[in-house]
């Protein structure tokens, strides 16, 4: 049986009252303990138990790791999705780093450990101004799902930034900002990404006036 | 529902399309056919009564882990009982109870329900939805309501609306008219003991502001994925009803309008031993989804849609959305292929088959139908390959019996020449040298398992399939005659085949029952069928198999059993019980 509600979890109804819940503080793990269940390949479940002790040690073990380790660690704080400052600071090191593996486990990691807004700016800077189109793809999706400690407060803000999105010169960051608002609302308001400058207009319209209702509601 | 169960293509889609037919004589148990009578009532509960059977046709309960749902007497809004549905933060799972009702495309749903919450501050959620389950998009859900930090709100346009602020153990009455064709809502909420509605919305947009959103289930459960929630709330009084009366079915078992077995002797009527097209029972047959739907409502051409498919006389004008002049000449083409089919130009059939496929990729059916042209050509290995690849997709229809019966009947028609497919098929039962036949049947069979055949068989594979496709087929096609003592026989060969090689017998034992249930003779086809349960985790199908067998034996308590595993059960808290594990093997066991 397929718990299909589960799909929302990343809708709009996810607020930080919703957020995962810590575990309990335990025994802060040792470096040499951590660094073993990352081999060889990461034990999210052991490391789970561990409790959020692990974060700053993971994001120790981050700073003196090369690229390949870095991307395991960074695919690691998805795994887990806590919360933690230095597991932010550390990853947005490579947020624009050229390594693709790496760079797209940091996108898809940061919104997973954060809710600071520079986050949701980096990711839609990337989203609009990367020169690779993969990189702005990929930060797009990060944006439609991985932002799940954001408040309603940041919610309005993300949506206000993809609705900016729409508005871009380029043909595919259209595309990839109406992918990830479809993906946060269900909508695409009939906005046509390739569709002529007016009609693409009116929809803005559209979005515009959702945006307003929802900032309403709050 | 919150959970997909195994069985929702038949519940949602053949079986639903089917209710609305005439009914048909139960497999078992009816004599004589059942008219469905007309009624604008499609559920209602009050929980008071005795009558609370879940089933695929009425509601499913899910305790999973440590939330409940339980009949309580602790608060009622009338009568002496209601449903109180409890979760546990942190247990990995959520409770809910979800209820089922014939998909309603258009006219007007209204709605009705009686909630009251301990602690508002606990998260709840209520929707309905249609055959998209609870996803964010149309045919998703429709309507939704959520408590969050004390309020209860809509969504509406894809927008947290809060409503009010609940306060703890008061009875709230909430209404509801949902306009399906046009997706907007009027709801209005009233408080116990105070007498204008305290909640008064007119033509909302529904949850995703998606017109012609259709519905045919509902849900309460607790959070809805974050495991957060302590909620404990009681619900009374659900009623839901239409605008205009519809056909509803007789129950012939508690929680279903049909047994098993009935859906696949509904079809038997149209087999013959020349290849044609299956019969459309879902627009999603020719892979038309709710957007594909909605636009050809709005293009007006649903009529024509419609007609075309019936067979009636139809023109399809270049008025409309391209998608919509697509859909429709897709469906024109694939109705010309099953004439052509018909009258055995295959040939024609099968390029009018691929060019529907290639306007509509997702219509399963242009492929079934092309399967059955490549059949009637007698092109078995290409058949074969793709056969194998419906046989996944097709896994829970009902249809999938009748196509490999129509397929073996096209092997040889057994009407003037059984022996070849019955000499073909005796000898994957008895020739050890086709073992890879073996290794494949006894499998799920699908295109992955295809490509790991012809990885390890790479000199014959082709005939490992062939051989492979030949068993199923040959049973069904007994079983399409009505032969069911020699498809039991064949089953019986086929499973002991398979157990000296150490390969897993469950779904021939399974098909031993099944045969020895068609031969009325329920006593064997429950021995079979605890047999293979006992082999392996069984399905949803073969638990449902097995409450019907005791449906009809007369063992009411293990029929409510096996249903009540699959669907679980409204009881009192003091009657719940202590394990709902489905690993049972035998009735022993068995919760």
């Amino acid at each position: 049986m397929t718990r299909v509600w589960y799909i929302l979890a990343g809708s709009l109804f996810l607020s930080v009252s919703a957020a995962p819940a810590l575990v309990p503080a335990a025994q802060p793990p040792g470096e040499s303990q951590v660094a073993a269940l990352l081999l060889p390949s990461p034990n999210v479940d052991a490391l789970r138990a561990l409790g959020p002790g692990v974060l700053p040690v993971l994001a120790s073990l981050y700073e003196r790791s090369d690229e390949t380790r870095r991307t395991s660690i960074a695919w690691t704080l998805y795994s887990l999705g806590w919360r933690s400052e230095e597991a932010k600071r550390v990853l947005m090191r490579d947020v624009h780093t050229d390594d693709t593996n790496l760079r797209l486990q940091v996108q898809w990691a940061l919104g997973r450990v954060s809710n600071d807004p520079d986050v949701v700016e980096t990711l839609v800077d990337n989203m609009r101004n990367d020169g690779n189109p993969l990189f702005r793809d990929k930060a797009a999706c990060a944006l439609a799902n991985d932002q799940i400690h954001l408040t309603e407060d940041q919610k309005l803000r993300l949506y206000q930034r993809l609705i900016d999105a729409l508005s871009d010169e380029r043909l595919q960051v259209r595309e990839i900002a109406l992918k990830a608002l479809q993906i946060q609302t269900g909508q695409t308001k009939n906005f046509d990404p390739a569709g002529p400058l007016q009609a693409r207009e009116a929809a803005l319209q559209e979005w515009t006036r959702w945006l307003d209702t929802y900032r309403s509601h709050l | 529902m919150a959970r997909h169960l195994p069985l929702a293509p038949l519940a949602t889609g053949a079986l639903a399309a089917v209710l609305t037919l005439a009914a048909s004589p139960s497999t078992g148990a009816a004599e004589a056919p059942i008219p469905p009578a007309a009624s604008s009532t499609l559920v209602t509960y009050s929980f008071d009564d005795d009558t609370l059977a879940a089933g695929p046709d009425t509601f499913a309960v899910f305790e999973k882990a440590k939330g409940r749902v339980h009949l309580s007497s602790a608060f009622r809004y009338s009568g002496y009982r209601s449903v109180e549905i409890r979760d546990v933060a942190g247990d990995g799972n959520f409770p809910e109870l979800q209820g089922y009702f014939p998909l309603r495309d258009s006219g007007t749903l209204y709605a009705h329900f009686a909630l009251l919450v301990a602690d508002p501050g606990e998260q709840l959620n209520v929707a309905l939805a249609g055959p998209e389950w609870f996803s964010m998009k149309k045919g998703g859900i429709a309507f939704w309501l959520q408590t969050r930090g004390g309020w209860l709100c809509q969504y509406s346009d894809s927008i947290p609306m809060r409503l009010i602020q609940v306060r703890p153990f008061a009875w709230y009455l909430v209404d509801l008219a949902y306009d399906v064709t046009a997706g907007t809502y009027d709801l209005a909420i009233s408080e116990e003991g105070r007498s204008d509605p305290i909640v008064a919305l007119k033509t909302q947009p529904n949850a995703f502001n998606e017109p012609g959103s259709p519905v045919d289930k509902f849900s309460f459960i607790g959070d809805n994925g974050h495991d957060t929630s302590n909620v404990d709330y009681f619900v009374d009084d659900i009623v839901l009803t239409v605008d205009r009366p519809i056909p509803m079915a007789p129950f012939v078992a508690p929680g279903r309008r049909k047994l098993f077995f009935d859906t696949w002797s509904d079809g038997l009527t149209s087999l013959s031993s020349k290849p044609s097209c299956l019969p459309a029972i879902d627009l999603a047959d020719f892979g038309l989804g709710a957007d594909a739907i909605e636009a050809l409502k709005g293009d007006g051409l649903l009529p024509v849609l419609e007609d075309l498919i019936d067979g009636r006389p139809a023109r399809i004008s270049d008025r409309g959305s391209p998608a919509s002049v697509r859909a429709l000449q897709s469906v024109l083409l694939w109705k010309g292929g099953c004439g052509a089919l018909l009258s055995g130009d295959a040939d024609t059939a099968l390029e009018r088959f691929s060019k529907a496929k290639e306007l509509l990729p997702g219509g399963t059916l242009f492929e079934t139908s092309a399967v059955l042209s490549l059949a009637a050509l007698g092109r078995w290995n290409e058949a074969d390959v793709r056969l194998a690849g419906l046989h996944a997709a097709w896994k829970d229809d009902p249809r999938l019996p009748l196509l490999l019966a129509t397929i073996g009947l096209a092997r040889s028609d057994l009407d003037s020449a059984e022996q070849p497919l019955r000499a073909s098929a005796a000898r994957v039962a008895d020739d050890p040298r086709l073992e890879c036949a073996l290794v494949a049947l006894s499998k799920n069979l699908d295109l992955p398992l295809v490509d790991r055949v012809r990885a390890r068989y790479p000199a014959d594979w082709r005939s490992c399939l062939d051989a492979a496709l030949l068993p199923e087929e040959y049973y069904h096609v007994l079983l399409a005659r009505r032969s069911y003592s020699d498809a039991g026989r064949y089953a019986a060969r086929m499973a002991s085949r398979l157990a000296s090689m150490n390969l897993p017998t469950a779904p021939w034992v399974e098909k031993i029952g099944d045969a020895a249930f068609l031969e009325k003779d329920y006593a064997r086809a429950l021995a079979r069928y605890q047999e293979s349960a006992g082999r392996g985790r069984p399905g949803a199908a073969l638990m449902l198999k097995l409450s019907d067998v005791h449906h009809l034996l007369g063992d009411v308590e293990k029929e409510r059993s096996y249903r009540e595993a699959i669907y679980g059960s409204l009881h009192e808290e003091r009657d719940h019980p202590p394990d709902r594990n489905l690993k049972e093997g035998t009735d022993a066991d068995h919760p």
